[in-house]
């Protein structure tokens, strides 16, 4: 087949994440090329783009600093949201960047340009962070999902879309995530009573063995993805269990907060600690507040304020500080007006996010807003250097080029972005 | 009948809460900024009473045509003397916000509500109140007569027109009726009608009952809010009031807007006219025909309606009953040359 007419195919089918360009024009040998590291990463995505102001650009007592106040933190002269305050006594041990200014002001697309780390090229998919670090720091024979999206939450308009999505773009199937949404519990991946494990593995090779021939002789990238599947639940099959709340200790789950997102972020850490490189944590859109931004901000900081506050200490008491990266962050910012639903709107001028852990500097504060936190003042960083950052930080090299036989060149980061450097360790 | 416009006055921020002076020449007006503000209506001058921290939510006017309290999101309860411009008495009523005061019709009693909506499930229910969600205070003295628990945030509160009573509301539409004396709980029922489950966007409640009042005779309570809505990202919940009999079994539904003559929008203000034979409510207009509609009180049908085109917090009849004064504001649009427009909106409007 002619590979432009098939590339059209597969656009047309849907840009689902069963597609596996690197199964069809590369050698199948990845297997051989994992590489083996200790570093991992945990991204609290905080869907619907979350108000710097009431976070970690607070503008307290001007005409759009809303009704929050700022408290200082364990670094002199440096202030969040009260509505953090456990943060606070932690921002030593976190980086924070306070001048994100980005160019997609709708979700669908800076869902994409926050999880891509790049604005869309049709018809080539580029994969999500979550792939690529599922493919750089992720082990293909683990029993534990490289890439686990957390997400009680089943709805979420656009990101609802976004999850139905191509999450591994040219990386192929096998690096996009295992989804665990809703319960803690992986439903169906056990076996059925009375079914021997020698009966199980007879008919997996079984299996195994017409689907690639097939994957083989048809091309089919809709097998490959299907093999991958499986190869996955497989792997579901044996660490189910780590995905059972029941079995951490309930001091933990309290310390975590009773909120859907604390209890998944407590997961997340659990995960990681048993050897998962990337997990993502969402919950929905509640970031998204048109409508309500202070009443709704007024529970939702808070929440999160535990959460990071938590998993910092968590990682660095257990040692995992210096090889996990935890990544804070939503698709943009919000406006500094209030609009006449008593809300805030989409901003991606000038936003915040925080860092912590793995390659980054404790207690970097980056960039600066105008004194309305209308623009940026000082340092404007682009998800190209926020994606670089996160590469650098975990050792990988942002700039290396895909091996996409036949397809045009593209690199982890383009353009030769430079990393934040202020925030590396 | 029908609603004409006849002025209105702008404020630099959005006003939650007016009270107009005895004779209806002028008001007071509790802002966004923080400001309490006295306005005339036929001049449209500006003073400044008094200052809160953060926003200011409430304000109400004492019969002895001197004092004025406000109440604020920094949980304080201000005393302003009118005459010096000066406040004379602060109270630390709350911890939090205090969501919405109520001034007793004799004057005697104000109270206030709170409540921060923190985590207390997986699903993000409420967390039980960490302090008292109303308090009522003695407006002569500042000194605390009664505490009352509730399930935070209680967002609406009002006194009954005896002054016997003090009702409160919360974001999951819980309403709770105390004997001010005697501080006993005399009624409680909840309905969902007001409250939003998210369920798009996020788990998480978000409405609740924004305003309440009590009818001729202190029979009927009527709550004020929204609708349903599944997205909380929306605000677009049917523009809703009802009515209950809340001193019977139960607290009986009475009566209730008809979703035919209403479009979507949370409402926030309610008002009766002073010869009670019919009342205002108002708010926004999300989608629909308008942010403010008379209905009769007998039959509960919408006599007339109006647009203004922006958000209605709070509103009142002047004495002579023919006219009515609306507070809210519009969108506080984008800075141009280093300012914000003034965004405050005071409509005073005619009912013929």
């Amino acid at each position: 087949m002619h590979r432009r007419r098939f590339l059209q195919g597969a656009v047309a089918s849907g840009g689902v994440s069963t597609m596996s360009w690197s199964g069809l024009f590369s050698v199948p040998a990845f297997a051989e090329q994992v590489k083996r590291s200790n570093k991992r990463c945990i991204l609290l995505w905080c869907c619907g783009g979350p108000s710097q102001f009431e976070t970690w650009d607070p503008k307290p007592g001007t005409s759009t600093g809303g009704p929050f106040g700022s408290i200082p933190t364990a670094i002199p002269g440096v202030h969040v949201s009260e509505l953090m305050p456990k943060c606070a006594s932690i921002l030593d041990k976190m980086a924070v960047i306070r001048s994100m200014k980005t160019n997609q002001s709708e979700h669908t697309q800076a869902i994409n340009l926050l999880n891509r780390g790049d604005n869309p090229r049709p018809p080539f998919t580029r994969p999500t962070l979550g792939s690529v670090l599922a493919q750089q720091l992720g082990q293909l024979d683990s029993a534990i999902p490289n890439f686990v999206l957390l997400d009680p939450c089943p709805e979420g308009n656009e990101f609802k879309g976004f999850k139905a999505g191509n999450w591994a773009g040219w990386l192929g199937a096998e690096y996009a995530p295992v989804r665990v949404g809703g319960e803690f519990k992986i439903e169906d991946a056990t076996r059925i009573p009375g079914f021997s494990e020698a009966d199980h593995e007879e008919r997996e090779a079984l299996r195994r063995f017409f689907s690639k021939k097939f994957e083989n002789e048809q091309k089919s990238a809709a097998a490959a993805s299907h093999n991958a599947v499986y190869e996955r639940v497989k792997g579901l099959m044996s660490c189910a269990h780590l995905f059972d709340l029941e079995r951490l200790p309930q001091k933990d789950r309290e310390r975590y907060g009773a909120g859907a997102f604390g209890q998944h972020a407590l997961l997340a850490r659990s995960l990681v600690e048993e050897g998962a490189p990337f997990v993502m944590v969402a919950n929905g859109m509640p970031w998204d507040t048109h409508v309500f931004n202070h009443e709704i901000y007024q529970m939702v900081v808070p929440d999160l304020d535990n959460i990071v506050y938590q998993l910092v200490n968590d990682l660095k008491d257990r040692g995992m500080a210096e090889d996990t990266l935890v990544v804070v962050m939503g698709e943009f910012g919000r406006t500094p007006w209030i609009n006449v639903k008593r809300g805030r709107d989409h901003y991606p001028n000038a936003w915040s996010l925080a860092m912590a852990g793995c390659g980054i500097q404790p207690g970097a504060v980056v960039g600066a807003t105008d004194a309305l936190g209308v623009d940026v003042t000082e340092s404007p960083f682009t998800e190209k250097n926020l994606f670089a950052t996160i590469y650098q930080a975990l050792g990988i090299d942002p700039y290396a080029e895909y091996e996409l036989p036949n397809l045009p060149t593209f690199h982890r980061v383009e353009e030769r972005a430079d990393p934040i450097k202020e925030v590396l360790a | 009948m029908k609603i004409d416009e006849l002025k209105v006055i702008k404020l630099p921020t959005t006003v939650h809460d007016l009270a107009l002076v005895a004779d209806g020449t002028r008001l007071w007006a509790a802002c966004l900024d923080g400001g309490v503000y006295g306005v005339d209506l036929e001049t449209e001058e500006r003073v400044l009473l008094g200052e809160h921290t953060r926003y200011a939510s409430g304000v109400h006017a004492l019969p002895d045509g001197k004092t004025v309290i406000s109440a604020g999101y920094d949980g304080a309860l201000l005393w302003h003397d009118v005459e010096k411009r000066s406040c004379f008495r602060r109270v630390q009523a709350h911890e939090f916000w205090s969501w919405q005061s109520a001034l007793s019709l004799d004057g005697k009693w104000i109270a206030s509500s709170t409540g921060q909506y923190l985590c207390g499930g997986y699903k993000y229910e409420p967390a039980p109140e960490r302090e008292p969600s109303v308090k009522v205070y003695d407006t002569k003295t500042g000194e605390l007569k009664a505490s009352f628990e509730h399930v935070p945030p209680v967002q609406s509160v009002a006194f009954s027109r005896d002054g016997r009573y003090v009702a409160a509301g919360n974001l999951m539409g819980e309403i709770r009726v105390w004997e001010v004396e005697t501080q006993e709980l005399v009624s409680t029922w909840t309905t969902g009608d007001f409250t939003g489950w998210g369920i798009i966007k996020g788990h998480y409640y978000t409405g609740g009952v924004f305003s309440l009042a009590f009818g001729p005779g202190d029979d009927l309570l009527y709550l004020i809010g929204m609708g349903t809505t599944r997205d909380p990202a929306a605000g677009n919940g049917k523009q809703l009031w009802q009515a209950y009999a809340w001193k019977e079994e139960g607290a009986p539904k009475e009566a209730k807007s008809s979703g035919d003559e209403t479009g979507q929008g949370l409402m926030e203000a309610f008002a009766f006219h002073p010869s009670d034979d019919w009342f205002v409510m108002a708010g926004r207009l999300e989608s629909g025909q308008w942010n403010v509609a008379a209905f009769d009180r007998e039959s509960g049908n919408l006599r007339a309606s109006y647009n203004y085109k922006g958000r209605v917090c709070q509103g009142a009849f002047l004495p002579d009953g023919d006219r009515f004064v609306l507070g809210g504001g519009v969108s506080q649009g984008e800075l141009k040359e280093g300012k914000f427009r003034d965004y405050g909106r005071v409509w005073v409007s005619k009912a013929s």
